[in-house]
């Protein structure tokens, strides 16, 4: 299957790959290292942005303009419309119980 | 509680919230009669504004909602001309327009509307138009009753006949809304089949009128305009590379941040108010700042976006408004998408940090709180006490749910 990709394309897979590994590592650590549930929720939709994003990229140009390809990126379009939904209702119900964001000199929650 | 009754009158005065219904004709009608039997000396008819002062298009809303409350008032002085042993100078009819300077989410901030211009007015009572349904898409939203329940307001509905509930499916099923539902779902069905594929184009038909007998009613708040949704798709197709490459922009910024190993964060809630129009756009809005990394909406409340910025940098960007900017853009076209900045309008506020410049907001400083000092009413007429117990029972186990399903949730379609 690699043989029959030309070597354009294959790199751009690679990079696109490598582009989203590199974010959801960014967003791991940052759900690690972030010290409340209002910034966890900033870096965790990253992962879904760039980080599924770039991943679904490399696929739709693996995958071709037959159906696969199409369909990834509708699956795309429907990561960005549903991530910021899904963060937005995390962040609301953590606002509704009345966390206040985390703030200089704070501890780490 | 008599003694806050409008001056000189022996029945008060009472306020009807409407919109264009089916039976608001018979709703006057019903007032119109209580008025001439006595017990009210004074009808408001108010309309809630959905769009705020200075949105885009505020001028086509506010001319036809003019014209709904100039028929209103039409009728109504005609109803208390009809009835004979009346002079019809005993009544006053009043209308209005309420809540034109905030964004109303969900049925708690129409109540603090209608409490506030009762309270203003001295009006004790409110009569509901049995077809009254704010936003347009009750399904979705707290019962405005339950919300009404909670106040000093006396509260009725206009025993009014209602048109059955067959009639109004079809009646709202049919139209530009269901085929343009129809049209979507079985696009999306036969994009992801086969549409050669006779299999795939029954059940993509049979699919898509499921959907779209469900959902027409609940996805559109308006018929889409077959000149202005191109328009809008066009210009939305416009606005996608733009926000892509704002998320890649923010996203390499903050990735920096998190990766340094002193971990520069100063993260603080803000408040923008921000001027896009209501349902859809605000939506929008919303989600793109939280696509971008770095900023988060965190509540839309009264017209502000709250919204949770991770670094200054982000904070900057939100407050230059270039987001807010395309959505005007995307909705109403290039002239829209001319007006100052959030920060040039003064229209910004940062609730934390060493920058802040308000005060923190509480979680619930909306709605029913603020009620909770005062004196519960005491003269809440029988029938008013049996329904408000009915929405209670109702309301409680959906309590959660629904001051959630109040903000931004309302409108799904694309």
């Amino acid at each position: 299957m690699i043989d029959a990709l030309g070597p354009v394309r294959l790199a751009l897979i690679v990079v696109f790959g490598l582009c989203g590994l590199f974010f959801t590592f960014v967003s791991m650590t940052g759900v690690l290292r972030l010290p409340d549930v209002y910034s966890r929720a900033h870096t965790a939709s990253q992962a879904d942005t760039l980080g599924a994003g770039f991943t679904l990229a490399a696929v739709a140009l693996a995958a071709g303009w037959d159906g696969a390809g199409f369909k990834t990126v509708l699956l795309l379009f429907f990561i960005f419309v549903t991530n910021p939904t899904a963060a937005h209702a995390i962040a609301r119900a953590a606002f509704e119980e009345g966390i206040v964001p985390w703030t200089e000199g704070d501890e780490r929650r | 509680m008599a003694d806050d009754g409008s001056p000189g009158s022996t029945g008060g005065s009472v306020v009807v919230p409407i919109e264009s219904t089916p039976t608001l004709r018979a709703t006057v009608t019903h007032l119109a009669e209580s008025a001439a039997a006595g017990e009210f000396s004074a009808i408001h008819f108010v309309v809630f504004a959905t769009w705020r002062d200075g949105d885009p298009e505020t001028a086509d809303r506010e001319a036809s909602v003019d014209r709904l409350l100039e028929r209103v008032s039409t009728w109504a002085e005609a109803d208390l001309a009809d009835v004979d042993d009346v002079d019809v100078g005993d009544v006053e009819v009043v209308t209005t327009v309420v809540g034109g300077d905030e964004y109303l989410f969900g049925a708690d901030d129409y109540v603090r509307e209608l409490v506030a211009y009762a309270d203003d007015n001295g009006i004790e009572h409110v009569v509901l138009d049995p077809e009254y349904t704010p936003v347009g898409n009750t399904t979705l939203l707290q019962s405005l009753e339950f919300a009404l329940s909670r106040t000093d307001l006396v509260v009725r509905e206009a025993p009014v006949a209602r048109p059955t509930r067959r009639e109004r499916l079809r009646k709202e099923a049919t139209g530009i809304r269901f085929a343009a539902m129809f049209g979507l779902s079985l696009a999306f069905y036969l994009a992801l089949g086969d549409p050669l594929y006779p299999f795939d184009v029954v059940t993509g038909v049979a699919s898509a009128a499921v959907v779209a007998i469900t959902l027409s009613r609940v996805s559109f708040d308006a018929d889409p305009s077959p000149t202005r949704t191109p328009m809008r798709l066009l210009r939305g197709a416009v606005y996608v590379p733009a926000l892509l490459l704002e998320i890649l922009k923010s996203n390499l910024v903050v990735a920096r941040v998190i990766l340094d190993p002193r971990l520069p964060i100063e993260p603080s809630l803000n408040r923008v108010r921000v001027i896009v129009g209501s349902g859809l756009p605000v939506t929008t809005l919303a989600n793109s700042i939280t696509l971008t990394p770095g900023t988060l909406t965190v509540r839309a409340r009264d017209g502000n976006l709250y919204v949770h910025s991770l670094i200054p940098w982000a904070r900057d960007g939100l407050f230059d408004g270039s987001l807010e900017r395309w959505t005007r853009f995307v909705f109403y076209g290039r002239e829209a998408a001319r007006l100052p900045t959030p920060r040039e309008r003064d229209d910004v506020g940062i609730f934390q940090g060493p920058d802040a410049t308000e005060e923190y907001p509480g979680a619930r400083a909306d709605g029913g709180s603020e009620r909770e000092g005062a004196p519960v009413a005491d003269g809440s007429a029988a029938d008013a006490d049996g329904s408000a117990a009915d929405t209670d029972a109702t309301g409680d186990d959906s309590d959660g749910a629904d001051t959630t399903a109040g903000g931004d949730g309302e409108v799904t379609t694309e």
